[in-house]
């Protein structure tokens, strides 16, 4: 009895476990098409329209049909080779069937630059160098490359000759840094040009290259300079509707205060005083001038001759009536001519004002314009 | 002098680096996916867009700001500027037009340029959050299923199972682990104009067998999508986007074999050859007699001379 029921026992036990494990078949799992690489399952037969339609057995008509769909991707997955790394397994996928676009086009494979093109030609092969170089002079191993390398370049060449044709003033460590700069930037542009014509952007060999990023303000000043390039120096160049001038050319004003102590100013005006070409104060000449000038009054009063005053139309020169005479009949004036010479044959019928008159005498000038001579003193006529 | 196009000259590694990434490679990096929001959106749509970009955390960038003028169907050229700045060829977008409360735009790109797009109306949405089930980590590899006969027939739907399928594989994966398989998708073509879609936990239990019984829990997201419009790629456009260069194509080596034995076998292919005019010992019975009894035309060419020299 013991035993039936100990085997009964391990009967049940044994369909309890049967029936806790399902079954991993699938019907019809070979009418689906799998793609292991995407872990995709494509089911291409007809749904059941009346399940699909039916929105309270929809769910549960989705749910079966993916978990088959599922149960049947893995066991396919199951089956591939797999490996074990650190207790857990995994299943070497193979690559996806379905061809989904790339993201970007195929790269082209880059164009030899001229220096590859002539390393082929010539054989010449890369050779690798080794990080530190042994230096004989230093007696110590010293990089390649790096800011080590500079200061034991330095060390090294802590005195440079000077060579015969140059210069004894110039700065020779100032001259090779120069050159090394220079170096540097044509292995830069050199760098750059083989870059663009990888992608075949046209350089042009001489020149500077425009800058595209320029700021607004950089650009305008290239216009500016361009209009103002002209013949009339922009003047008669177009503009067009709603261009703006550039701010900030011509030259820079400071204004000044107008309150506060006016010394700056005051300093600033007897500078520019000083450097003015002043005439000098002619007190001879004012003198002579106002002897002249009453001379002429005197005259005409005796001889009765109009008094023209200061701005007389004869060319500042007092016309007596003899004067007049002369000029009706068409002989001119007189004391007409070069100045100082005929001027003094005026004043000779007087002879105790002539004694003044005579001092007056040879600084008259000759007639209103003065010949080309540089200072005109009483009168302001001419230029 | 026209305007020279600007080379880009990286200063430092990091940015040296950054500039590599983006450059066309054999083999491409994962597509970034650009979730991004319209002019304006409902509540639920939003959360769809969330949930959708939870399901592909890893390679995508979801866009907080609202983009008011983008209107993908409409004018692609906005959406083509996003993706080159970020480096993004998958986008998803999200609006409410007048027409359709629930719109949704799925597109990509080849080259920063639109491939394809198709426009969607969603409905019946369930979200994530909905579910209370535990969901699996972010950034599984999903297993994806489609039923249905549209699937194959339809141009429309043809394109978006491709679209999809780029959307949720994920990471394209040489291995993987048999114990981290969480997460399943399902999209059904009820008709060529409804799909519905469904995700799943997956649960792995005994079976007895070396290979586990399958179960799956619902958690979401859950929705209907109805097709709207569509742009699809013209065919040598499809064509010169997958292309796929020499390099990854598969090797393949011929004329070597295995024999039963494991031994390895190769083929040689000769040109044919004139065993007439062989080099082989001579042997006078074999000689050719001029009668013509010839058995072996073997050593005899030329056979007269042949002797005089040998006796020599």
């Amino acid at each position: 009895m013991a035993d039936t029921d100990s085997s009964q026992r391990v009967q049940e036990i044994l369909t309890q476990a049967t029936e806790e494990l399902k079954s991993i078949k699938v019907p019809n799992d070979d009418q689906l098409e799998y793609d292991l690489g995407n872990l995709l399952v494509s089911n291409n037969n007809t749904l059941d329209e009346t399940l699909t339609r039916d929105p309270e057995k929809i769910d549960s008509y989705l749910h079966n049909l993916a978990r088959d769909s599922i149960q049947a991707l893995l066991n396919r997955v199951w089956e591939l080779p797999s490996e074990r790394i650190d207790s857990d397994i995994y299943a070497t996928l193979p690559k996806p069937t379905t061809r989904l676009p790339r993201e970007k086009p195929v790269p082209k494979p880059r164009p030899p630059t001229k220096w590859e093109k002539y390393a082929r030609e010539k054989g010449i092969n890369n050779r690798k160098k080794d990080k530190k170089v042994w230096d004989d002079v230093l007696k110590r191993w010293v990089p390649r490359f790096g800011y080590r390398k500079i200061a034991a370049e330095k060390e090294k060449n802590w005195v440079k000759e000077v060579p015969s044709n140059a210069d004894p003033f110039e700065d020779q460590f100032a001259k090779a840094a120069e050159m090394k700069k220079e170096n540097v930037a044509k292995n830069e542009f050199q760098r750059l040009r083989n870059i663009a014509k990888n992608k075949k952007i046209k350089v042009p060999s001489v020149g500077v290259t425009g800058n595209e990023y320029a700021s607004k303000n950089e650009l305008s000043m290239a216009m500016h300079h361009a209009k103002h390039a002209t013949a009339s120096r922009g003047k008669f160049q177009p503009e067009l509707p709603n261009e703006k001038k550039v701010k900030g050319l011509g030259k820079k004003r400071k204004i000044e205060f107008t309150t506060g102590s006016g010394q700056v100013e005051k300093k600033r005006n007897i500078e520019v005083l000083e450097k003015m070409d002043k005439p000098s104060l002619n007190l001879d000449g004012a003198i002579h001038k106002e002897i002249r000038d009453e001379n002429v009054a005197m005259d005409l009063k005796r001889k009765g001759g109009k008094v023209y005053g200061r701005r007389s139309k004869m060319g500042g020169r007092h016309r007596t009536k003899s004067d007049h005479k002369s000029l009706k009949l068409g002989t001119g004036f007189q004391g007409k001519g070069k100045g100082k010479g005929k001027g003094k044959g005026k004043p000779k019928g007087k002879p105790n004002v002539g004694a003044k008159k005579k001092i007056g005498g040879p600084k008259m000038q000759g007639k209103g314009r003065p010949a080309g001579k540089g200072k005109m003193k009483g009168k302001g006529k001419g230029k | 002098m026209g305007v020279i196009q600007r080379v880009v000259k990286p200063r430092n590694s990091r940015s040296k680096r950054a500039l590599e990434k983006r450059e066309p490679k054999n083999i491409e990096n994962t597509k970034q996916c650009l979730f991004f929001v319209g002019k304006k959106a409902s509540e639920e749509m939003r959360r769809c867009l969330r949930d959708l970009y939870s399901l592909r955390k890893h390679h995508s960038l979801h866009l907080s700001r609202k983009h008011p003028d983008m209107a993908p169907c409409v004018d692609i050229l906005p959406v083509e500027r996003l993706g080159q700045k970020h480096d993004a060829s998958l986008f998803c977008y999200v609006a409410r037009t007048k027409k359709h409360q629930n719109n949704m735009v799925i597109g990509r790109m080849f080259n920063h340029h639109l491939l394809d797009l198709i426009e969607v109306d969603v409905s019946d949405f369930r979200s994530l959050a909905k579910f209370n089930n535990p969901k699996g980590a972010e950034g599984t590899k999903p297993c994806l299923t489609f039923a249905g006969p549209g699937w194959e027939d339809d141009a429309a739907l043809r394109t978006l199972k491709s679209l999809l399928l780029d959307l949720f594989r994920g990471v394209e994966a040489t291995a993987v682990r048999l114990q981290g398989f969480e997460l399943a998708l399902q999209f059904v073509a009820v008709d060529s104009k409804t799909v519905l879609m469904r995700g799943y936990s997956i649960h792995l239990k005994k079976s007895g067998l070396r290979t586990p019984r399958i179960e799956l829990d619902l958690i979401g997201p859950c929705m209907t999508l109805h097709l709207q419009r569509s742009r699809l790629a013209s065919d040598d456009l499809m064509k010169r986007a997958c292309r796929q260069p020499k390099q990854v194509k598969a090797n393949r080596v011929k004329n070597i074999s295995k024999d039963v034995f494991g031994s390895r076998l190769g083929r040689i292919h000769m040109t044919s050859q004139d065993l007439g005019g062989l080099q082989t010992r001579k042997l006078k019975g074999l000689k050719k007699v001029e009668g013509g009894d010839g058995a072996d035309g073997g050593g005899g060419g030329g056979g007269g001379e042949e002797e005089q020299m040998e006796l020599e």
